[in-house]
């Protein structure tokens, strides 16, 4: 089952910092509710895992993540993540992802997304008419933890990295954030109240 | 001799032989929760299968490791194909004359195929260990459309076929091509529609859907070290079958393997084939030297064990501009999954799909159905019907209604025009088939004539006419002929071994009896017909006569029960196997009453010496005199086995009407009214025969209006679960009329041409006629099933007709 996403959210961050933060997988990863960057395998290639905890039922997804593309200049990252679990799914993730300036406020930017998602297997056999909405609220969530940690970076710290350094020395690293469950029962919630604002938000 | 003698009417009445509604015996157990089904079955010291499954539907497997799943406390082995590949075991042959991966060898091809299994002290420990078990695999591009698979650039599917290029049905023209074969006259057809005035086609693609019995399959595998002998209790429709495929796999002599059907929950034609479940559990039990357990689960069933249908159909016809049809041509892709594993007689890879001339006289017709490789579970077995049957007839009596649609001819008028007369019987069809008997005319009236036909199409008119009706009205009319009762063994065999069946009957000193037959009840009663028939024949009360199946210690050799074959083979041998009986059961009689056997005369359960009602041996007499003092010269005993080789399959019919309102709004579908004729020829059990109809019935509403099995483009099945997949209850399922008229089979030795999967080939069409029939007036000629009321509203949007 394939989803593809393109997704734009304003962020409430200068441009600079937002960019420290994505080009640094590792703690970007760390943005995504039960998601892990356990090992760093190369320069570019690392080892994750999620976890998705639905009522008393867990699943753990354990990949790998390559970066096949950074851009300094465009301020843009290109990663394939892949990804199975042992009960019988996988999954896999084609992102490009850009922080854009926004020109009006130089405190604000804005994350494009692009990401076509391919999933496997039980995920997709019982889990496939939610996925689309399950995939934009656990972005939402992701956004959310961005920005949150991309305004807990040090201001201004990201222009004086040269291009082509790794941004994980050259910025402050944020704390890694503790590791979460995906807690599948408030996804439930989510999607009941995405689903009610989205009928009423259609009639009005 | 003074005693009052019972008037024969009411001594025939006690038999409650053949046309009896006797109550089924069967349910007394069921009803009780006193079945026994082969999950009920628990040896000592038995171990428990569960079976590690693709999650991808197309791939390499790179490595597998085991050793996380065998260090989990009670988990006693991990098999992979690596390790049946010294027994040879890892490849087995198909019932299509192609070759399975038991295990998957190097490659996956489909989703949720068989990958390794795990052997462990229980079902919980064994479904833990099963995820333990690391595999990991180098994705494959996933082929889902048979056409796409034939293209020139294609992805290879079946590695192991390499360099192939002919199959077991004749030339491969393609990597992921298995089979073409055709059927009737092309030249004769293509004259046919060179010289008429008329010609219309259609494609339609029969999805691929699923039998769904309610159990599952499974079997406990008991090999017996000491002995050396192989018991298996297994969820099969064909127990013989499998004995014989298991003494070939296993190398255990055919004697020494026993094979169990004990209650069996269903079939429908899923338990025809050999999974590798259950080779995997007796080649444990083999290796273990204990017992081993192996029961499906519901998504487990649904995704690998065998589908039915998935026909992409293209067919033509040619007729004279008032309807008479001159010719037909059909061309067929035919996905059959990762392995052609369909339960046809060898010679016929399409099954009976020949039979798609239906009940019309048409002079000049062909067929051609290619066989094709896809990344799906392997299967193509007859789901309540007879061999590809049910495509056949949805087939043409499509094509019979796109063409009255074309001609502006009413469709009860069209068939008419085209049936074959009555006295046209037996008819050799232009594909070769010589129906029986058959009687459509008289059928057709008395069905328009119950509903009031005229008055419906006046009804629907109105609504036509009416642009604020919140409905749509469609009739579905439908005249089928089914092929059933296979097989004559000149034409029909499956591994080489003739379809043929087999009865024995024993008659005990003291009058009951016990019949054993090679074929074994699913839900159809055998246990109650068989023994109506046996009452009738030989005149012991059915009440005292036990049947059995299903073990193939003890029962004659037969091909089972799938394709309607029970009632026009197995029936036949009971009554032929009763028959010798009768024969020895005179001379007996003769020698007692001290008269010659030509002056006795049978009368229900008695002969009698002629002119004298008072000079009588009942067969109980009979019986005791065949033990206790035979006549000089006589064998003692009475019992008798019969095999037999049908002359000619049988040729049941039918004529459906159905009449739906589809609401505008939300594109649900209302089935007002569905009348089901039938005609079956001689009727054993009239009750029997209606609960088989509704059955049927029920089973093509599910067809025709939820069910399917939607693959997306990476191979995941996405509809095997019950809250995709469409299984009708009680509350889904609308009332059914039935009506019947008595066509016998001149072959049969009493006339029974077999029932069970009539309403289901002929309800199918019928539901899908109604509902394109509803959207007729704007010029719709076929939708595709099923008809959910979300595909019904897509339609009715593309055709402008929603409110």
């Amino acid at each position: 089952m394939e989803v593809k996403l393109e997704k734009q959210y304003p962020l409430a961050v200068d441009a600079d910092r937002a960019w420290a933060l994505l080009s640094d997988v590792k703690a970007t990863a760390a943005c995504m509710p039960g998601a892990q960057i356990t090992e760093q395998l190369t320069e570019t290639s690392y080892k994750g895992a999620v976890k998705v905890k639905v009522g008393p039922a867990t699943a753990q997804f354990g990949g790998t993540v390559d970066v096949t593309e950074r851009n300094e200049a465009e301020r843009r990252v290109v990663m394939l993540g892949k990804g199975a679990d042992k009960g019988g799914s996988s999954a896999s993730m084609d992102l490009t992802a850009a922080i854009v300036a926004d020109p009006a406020n130089a405190q604000a930017c804005i994350l494009n997304g692009t990401a076509v998602v391919i999933v496997n297997g039980k995920f997709a056999q019982f889990g496939g008419r939610m996925m689309v909405s399950v995939s934009e609220m656990l972005l939402g969530q992701f956004v959310e933890q961005f920005q949150a940690t991309a305004q807990a970076l040090a201001p201004a710290g990201g222009a004086d990295v040269p291009a082509g350094a790794d941004a994980t020395a050259a910025s402050p690293a944020p704390a890694p954030a503790p590791v979460r469950e995906l807690d599948g029962l408030s996804i439930v919630w989510g999607l009941i109240k995405g689903w009610f604002a989205q009928l009423f938000g259609r009639r009005s | 001799m003074s005693a009052v003698i019972q008037p024969a009417d009411e001594r025939e009445a006690s038999l409650a032989g053949i046309g009896v509604s006797r109550l089924r015996k069967e349910d007394a157990r069921f009803i009780q929760g006193k079945g026994n089904y082969v999950d009920d079955i628990k040896l000592p010291g038995m171990l428990h299968m569960d079976i590690v499954r693709s999650p991808i539907a197309h791939g390499r497997i790179k490595r597998i490791n085991k050793e996380a799943a065998l260090a989990i406390p009670g988990v006693h082995a991990v098999l992979t194909a690596d390790d049946l590949k010294p027994l040879k075991l890892h490849w087995m042959p198909t019932l299509a004359g192609d070759v399975a991966a038991v295990l998957a060898d190097e490659k996956v091809h489909f989703q949720m195929q068989e990958v390794a299994i795990v052997i462990a002290d229980d079902r919980y420990i064994a479904a833990d260990a099963a995820e333990a078990v690391e595999v990991e695999y180098e994705e494959l591009p996933v082929v889902i459309d048979p056409y796409d698979a034939l293209l020139p650039d294609a992805p290879v599917l079946r590695e192991d076929l390499a360099g192939k290029t002919s199959g077991a049905h004749g030339p491969r023209e393609h990597h992921n091509h298995i089979f073409t074969w055709d059927a009737g006259d092309l030249a004769a057809a293509d004259a046919a529609f060179a010289a008429a005035p008329i010609k219309v086609e259609q494609h339609m693609h029969y999805p691929r859907v699923h039998p769904c019995p309610l159990e599952t399959c499974g079997c406990v595998a008991s090999f017996d070290p000491i002995r050396g002998e192989l018991t298996t209790y297994i969820t099969s429709q064909a127990p013989h079958v499998v004995r014989t495929v298991v003494s070939m796999l296993s190398g255990v002599p055919e004697s020494k393997v026993r094979i169990v059907s004990p209650d069996i929950g269903g079939g429908f034609g899923n338990k025809v084939g050999i999974y590798p479940g259950y080779v995997c559990a007796i080649v444990a039990s083999i290796v273990l030297g204990r017992p081993v357990k192996w029961i499906e689960d519901r998504i487990e069933n649904i995704s690998s064990t065998a589908f039915a249908r998935d026909y992409h159909m293209d067919g033509q016809l040619a007729a004279t501009e008032d309807g008479k049809i001159l010719g037909l041509k059909v061309n067929v892709v035919a996905d059959h999954g990762a392995f052609d594993a369909c339960a046809d007689p060898t010679k016929f890879p399409a099954g009976l799909f020949h039979i798609c001339s239906g009940s019309y006289d048409i002079a000049a017709a062909h067929c051609s159905v290619k066989g094709v490789y896809t990344n799906k579970a392997p299967g193509g077995v007859a789901y309540r019907c007879s061999f590809r049957v049910t495509e056949a007839v949805y087939l043409i009596e499509r094509m019979v209604d796109v063409l009255a649609q074309r001609l502006n001819i009413d469709k009860a008028e069209i068939r008419r025009r085209n049936f074959i007369r009555k006295e046209q019987f037996p008819y050799t069809s232009a594909f070769g088939f010589e129906y029986d008997s058959g009687d459509y005319h008289p059928a057709l009236e008395k069905v328009l004539d119950a509903v009031d036909y005229p008055a419906l199409r006046a009804e629907q008119a109105a609504r036509r006419a009416d642009p604020n009706s919140p409905t749509l009205m469609g009739i579905g009319l439908v005249s089928f002929t089914e092929i059933v009762g296979a097989g004559p063994s000149k034409m029909c065999d499956i591994l080489g071994v003739g379809m043929f069946d087999s009865c024995e009957i024993r008659i005990h000193p003291t009058g009951s009896a016990i019949a054993r037959m090679g074929t074994i009840t699913q839900g159809q009663g055998h246990q109650t017909t068989y023994a109506q028939i046996i009452a009738t024949e030989l005149g012991i009360p059915s009440e005292v006569i036990q049947v059995e199946e299903g073990d193939t210690s003890t029962a004659p050799y037969g091909l089972g029960t799938y394709g309607s074959r029970s009632t026009p083979v197995a029936g036949a041998a009971i009554a032929m196997a009763a028959r010798k009986i009768h024969a020895k059961a005179r001379k007996i009689a003769a020698h007692m009453l001290e008269v010659s056997e030509s002056d006795l005369d049978w009368e229900v359960d008695r002969f009698k010496v002629r002119g004298d009602d008072s000079k009588f041996k009942t067969m109980a007499d009979v019986a005791w005199q065949a033990y206790h003092q035979p006549p000089a010269g006589l064998e003692p005993g009475l019992e008798a086995v019969h095999y037999y080789d049908p002359p000619n399959f049988t040729f049941p019919f039918g004529i459906y009407l159905c009449v739906v309102d589809i609401d505008r709004a939300t594109g649900e579908t209302k089935i007002r009214r569905f009348y089901a004729l039938d005609d079956c020829g001689t009727r054993i059990n009239p009750m029997i025969i209606e609960g088989q109809i509704h059955g049927g019935l029920t089973e093509g509403f599910a067809v025709a209006m939820g069910q399917q099995m939607p693959f997306d483009a990476q191979g995941n099945l996405l509809g095997n679960t019950l809250m995709d997949y469409f299984l009708p209850t009680a509350v889904e399922t609308p009332k059914w009329e039935t009506d019947y008229t008595v066509t016998p089979s001149p072959h049969h030795p009493i006339g029974a041409k077999g029932v069970a999967e009539s309403p289901h080939v002929g309800s199918i069409p019928t539901f899908n006629a109604a509902v394109v029939d509803a959207f007729a007036h704007v010029g719709v000629t076929h939708l595709d099933m099923p008809h959910t009321a979300f595909r019904v509203w897509q339609a009715l949007k593309a055709h402008n007709l929603a409110i």
